[in-house]
């Protein structure tokens, strides 16, 4: 892992630029550009907002229903896009592992890092309606919410960790697409985004091995600090940082063993 | 430390695994838990068996061989793409890979983006590519559409851009792959001519092509691959003639070179003997340099009209034939080639003894030691019989005059300026080199009068 680390410090420009590339590539030509990053999450919490204040009210909600889930959907679509577009990321560029000698392993990297910026490209939105429901009183403003940079520097070396896995792996093994795609689906209900993790709402028995979920633990912590004003326990966050680990190590291990064989099975 | 070899390529093999269906999940997993994946029960092919060969720094070195015969494997073990399964590959200096122009550009986004993206792609820093930048455009030649997104770029200019790139990255070694065939007449020269420089320059070049004149004029070494190994290796006219007439399937039936050539210039720094070879529908039984009343010279002044006779003996009739005519310095330095099919002769047939005269009215070179290579071959380049130094000869001159060709040429003078001519009394004295002009013409008259008596074999 260590190597591979020096190798991800190598290729940082690399990566920087191609991200950059991909972002642009995607808004050129579209007269609205970056504001699209903006619209869609703005979007989904003004639907939410409505649908669960005007149309569904909760029972005993307090009215920070829309910014709980909003706050759980903002991490869950970074991993989850991070980790669907990966497993393309390299047979999609299959031009640049056969005919360039390049560093294989910057292209799941690369989506990472454009899907990241879109993750923080949404925060202005979830600041601003923590600040409006703050103003009407549903939720507690505190410090915590600073350590949300801290959270999602953990998160990325996760979903980077998966990344690297699952787009190496995908190009040997062409049904991890399917297979990624389908688990993710189940994995939005098997991680406390829609429900909370602590409330009645989820069985005694169920908590603990919702946990076992990875990404229970990031989506727990957003939610803490951006509408509980409170920390995550100590478990998440060793959990947290346990996740993204083991993450990156399986990623690392996963990539070298296969890194050979990619320009020749492409 | 710097070492001799650029390239070297060492008992290198390279097998691919066959994938069927169903055995994907096998190798995911010996894959991970093996490293390495072990051919499967649908086997391998070997795309490499064996290969050998050190490619020396500031060399070109020319791969050739059919379809699959295993050349773009190679390239690609050299430029670390991917690695072989046994032996093993060693490269010292930068590499820059011709092999997918443009492979890296992203359509959406504009030429000068993509140039800084690529460049980053093949190694460069930022700085670096602003250094070359303008150099990269110019070469390019794509101006106006500089700040276009590359989708609206026409495939010429999308190669232009590409090829523009990697030349510019400055590389120590360079790796081309049939790259010179895209594009268009001027480009393609262009990019020959970028090639030619870089490899005065010193960088090293591999250079994969079908186009076996390419490899004949820029490399200075073959390696023929066939099925994956070596066929033939050495000298480039050589290997690709040998490889022309496998592809003709015609053996190769080289004559022996005849025993009464023998080499006038004892101070030839390369092998004085002749090499001959060719399949032998024609054979050239006689080359010669003549002056104009037909008798053979060896050594000459300069400005001396001469010209090479070639006599033609013909085994099986042809209608496809080229004469062809190439004058080198003894270095090897290419002073002059040409043959008819150049020069615009069609050929029609050719049924029985005939002989070719190629004329030079006045042979304008400087003094030094020279050879002749004479062949006739077919259109396409596969030899009937070419014969490597059928004639060696030596330009005497009185004169210390530096270079290769000497233009016909006067000085003139005006205004303030006092120059004289030397004495005539000087002029007439013969000078040590004016005294071994003389031997040698002597010389030369009394072997070619001694070659004349010789009975005919």
């Amino acid at each position: 892992m260590v190597a591979g680390l020096q190798q991800l410090i190598r290729s940082r420009h690399l990566i920087a630029v191609l991200t950059a590339r991909d972002l642009k590539a995607r808004y050129r030509g579209s007269v609205l550009g970056f504001f699209w990053s903006l619209a869609n999450p703005l979007l989904l919490l003004g639907v939410y907002t409505f649908v669960f204040t005007v149309i569904w009210p909760r029972p005993g909600d307090t009215g920070a229903y829309p910014l709980f889930l909003f706050a759980g959907i903002l991490p869950w679509t970074f991993f989850a896009g991070a980790v669907m577009e990966s497993t393309t990321s390299i047979s999609s560029n299959a031009g640049l592992v056969k005919k360039v000698l390049f560093p294989a392993e910057a292209l799941p990297l690369v989506v990472v890092a454009s899907h990241l910026v879109h993750f923080a490209l949404a925060l202005p939105i979830l600041l601003l309606a923590v600040a409006v429901a703050a103003l009407m009183g549903k939720v507690t403003v505190t410090w915590f919410i600073l350590l949300a940079p801290v959270y999602m520097l953990v998160q990325t070396a996760f979903v980077a960790g998966i990344a690297l896995a699952v787009s190496s792996a995908s190009v040997l093994f062409r049904d991890l697409r399917d297979l990624v795609s389908n688990i993710l689906q189940l994995g939005f209900f098997l991680t406390p985004i829609l429900y909370p993790v602590g409330g009645e709402i989820v069985p005694e028995w169920l908590r603990g091995p919702l946990r076992l979920n990875p990404m229970t633990p990031f989506v727990v912590a957003y939610q803490s600090i951006f509408v509980f004003g409170t920390l995550p326990s100590l478990l998440d966050t060793i959990l947290m940082i346990l996740y993204a680990t083991l993450a990156l190590l399986a990623g690392f291990f996963v990539f070298d063993r296969l890194r050979d064989t990619l320009a020749e099975v492409l | 430390m710097s070492r001799q070899f650029a390239i070297s390529v060492r008992n290198a093999s390279k097998s691919y695994r066959l994938y069927g269906r169903g055995s994907q999940f096998q190798t995911l997993k010996s894959a991970l838990l093996k490293r390495e994946i072990r051919p499967s029960a649908e086997g391998s092919v070997d795309a490499l068996r064996e290969v050998t060969f050190d490619v020396n720094r500031g060399e070109a070195f020319g791969l050739i061989g059919r379809n699959g015969s295993g050349k773009s494997t190679l390239l690609k073990l050299i430029s670390g793409i991917i690695r072989p399964t046994e032996g093993e590959v060693l490269v010292d200096g930068r590499i820059s890979a011709l092999i997918e122009l443009g492979a890296g550009f992203h359509p959406e986004i504009t030429g000068r983006e993509n140039i800084f993206i690529n460049g980053i792609m093949m190694g460069l820093t930022r700085r670096e590519i602003e250094e070359r930048f303008d150099r990269i455009v110019e070469f390019a030649g794509i101006g106006p559409f500089l700040d276009q997104p590359v989708k609206t770029y026409s495939s010429g200019m999308y190669v232009r851009l590409g090829f523009a790139v990697a030349v510019h990255v400055d590389p120590d070694i360079l790796l081309i792959d049939e790259v010179l065939a895209v594009g268009d007449e001027e480009f393609s020269q262009k990019c020959v001519a970028k090639i030619q420089e870089m490899k005065y320059r010193g960088v090293t070049l591999l250079v994969v092509t079908h186009q076996l004149d390419l490899v004949r004029t820029l490399c200075d070494r073959a390696l023929w691959l066939e099925k994956g190994e070596m066929a033939a290796l050495g000298d480039p006219v050589r290997v690709v003639d040998a490889y022309l007439q496998e592809v003709a399937g015609v053996r190769a039936r080289v004559e022996e070179a005849e025993e009464d050539e023998e080499d006038e210039s004892g101070d030839s720094e390369e092998p004085a003997e002749e090499e001959r070879w060719g399949s032998g529908e024609l054979v050239l039984t006689r080359v010669a340099l003549t002056d104009h009343q037909g008798r053979e010279l060896v050594a000459l002044g300069a400005g001396t009209p001469v010209a090479v006779e070639m006599d033609v003996d013909v085994r099986e009739p042809q209608n496809d034939f080229v004469f062809g005519v190439g004058i080198f310095r003894s270095d090897g330095t290419n002073i002059y080639g040409t043959n008819t099919d150049i020069e615009g002769f069609l050929s029609r047939r050719i049924d029985g003894p005939s002989r070719v005269r190629f004329v030079i009215p006045s042979l304008d070179l400087i003094g030094g030691n020279y050879r002749v290579d004479a062949a006739v071959h077919t259109r396409n380049g596969r030899a009937f019989d070419y014969r490597r130094g059928a004639i060696r000869f030596v330009v005497g001159s009185r004169t210390h005059d530096t270079g290769v060709y000497r233009p016909a040429h006067q000085w003139e003078f005006s205004g303030a300026i006092v120059i004289n001519p030397m004495d005539d009394i000087h002029r007439n004295v013969p000078s040590p080199i004016a005294e071994t002009m003389q031997d040698l013409d002597a010389e030369a008259m009394r072997r070619a009068g001694e070659k004349k008596k010789k009975p005919k074999k």
